[in-house]
């Protein structure tokens, strides 16, 4: 495993996952917590969006394909939001790397893609980036 | 994306629409987005109106009515149903993808023909949203195919997604499979997780 340097100046980050595979949620999910991070799950871009309007979050980690809402639908929602949450960073995660999905990503209003599968690496780099954590 | 009641479906066997059908097969194509809703609301209980569901479909944008269309299809539930909805499995929207792929689940009897093309197919994307096709059959067979997909996929992202399915309906018969794969795919952290923790829930649910 490449070493990484974790976000630990800011272990109270809080980071809310969505995505509709409990497995990818497992996985994400004890890579944050392993780096001190503390993780929130949700399972579509509906309760997405209940949670955030809710709770505290420093950066979102959505999938694109989900039922209910997808993952651009959830992140042009919450930046048409009037509250705070409007600026929270989006990094999407999916299994399509087609030049189309990397322009809606980007059109919708997210602050980076990563294609599936994830690594602990560019996972953690990611997240250290859109919080701002020193790394 | 369509309302679906999983199991809710009745397959309509009307295979001519009648004059009481005709007013709606002509709303479809009305420029009152309204209209082309409830037409398509009614047109649901009418097999011979997938080849006009079909067309509308094609050529609609409005979302809430591409969802009445699915979801008119979707209670048709029959072969021409399912072929004119497979298409959208390659669509480059991602909420067309995800609205053909949950209305195709709520027909798990009409699709099961077709699982086994899709799951061969040479397209990745279409390759990994068929395996969602799987999840409500019959736990045996939804094992069965996965698993020999499972033997046979090189793409990573294919096998996770057929290992998320194994997860919730797999039978103890993938175990092997699972095994093999996660060696297969060492290189690739997420998989021997996910592989791993499939197996655990597989062993606890079985035993």
């Amino acid at each position: 495993m490449t070493e990484v340097e974790m976000p630990v100046a800011n272990t109270k980050t809080r980071i809310l996952i969505v995505d509709d595979s409990s497995l990818v949620r497992l996985y994400c999910r004890d890579i944050l917590e392993k780096a001190g991070l503390e993780v929130e799950q949700a399972i579509n871009g509906i309760e997405a969006m209940e949670k955030v309007l809710t709770q505290t979050f420093d950066l979102v980690i959505v999938d694109v394909n989900m039922p209910r809402m997808d993952g651009f639908s959830f992140i042009r929602a919450l930046r048409n939001n009037v509250a705070d949450v409007s600026t929270l960073p989006a990094l999407v995660i999916t299994t399509e790397a087609g030049s189309q999905d990397r322009d809606e990503a980007r059109s919708a209003g997210a602050n980076f893609y990563l294609v599936k599968p994830l690594s602990e690496f560019d996972l953690l780099r990611h997240v250290a980036v859109l919080t701002g954590a020193p790394r | 994306m369509p309302f679906i009641k999983r199991g809710a479906s009745t397959p309509v066997t009307e295979s001519k629409p009648g004059e009481a059908t005709a007013p709606h097969i002509a709303a479809l194509s009305s420029p009152d987005a309204e209209m082309r809703w409830g037409a398509a609301r009614a047109l649901g209980g009418v097999a011979a109106a997938v080849p006009v569901l079909a067309a509308a479909l094609d050529g609609e944008q409005n979302p809430r009515v591409r969802e009445a269309i699915m979801t008119a299809l979707m209670r048709i539930g029959d072969e021409a149903s399912v072929r004119t909805l497979l298409p959208y499995l390659r669509s480059q929207d991602a909420r067309q993808r995800s609205a053909a792929i949950e209305t195709l689940q709520a027909l798990p009897g009409a699709v099961e023909p077709f699982v086994a093309a899709l799951l061969g197919d040479a397209d990745t994307d279409v390759r990994l949203l068929a395996t969602e096709l799987a999840r409500n059959m019959p736990p045996k067979h939804a094992t069965l195919v996965l698993c020999d997909l499972l033997k046979k996929e090189s793409h990573p992202n294919v096998c996770a997604a057929a290992v998320e399915v194994l997860a919730e309906v797999g039978t103890r018969d993938a175990l092997p499979t699972l095994k093999a794969c996660a060696e297969r795919f060492a290189n690739v952290p997420f998989l021997p997780f996910a592989i791993e923790a499939t197996i655990a829930r597989i062993s606890s649910t079985e035993s």
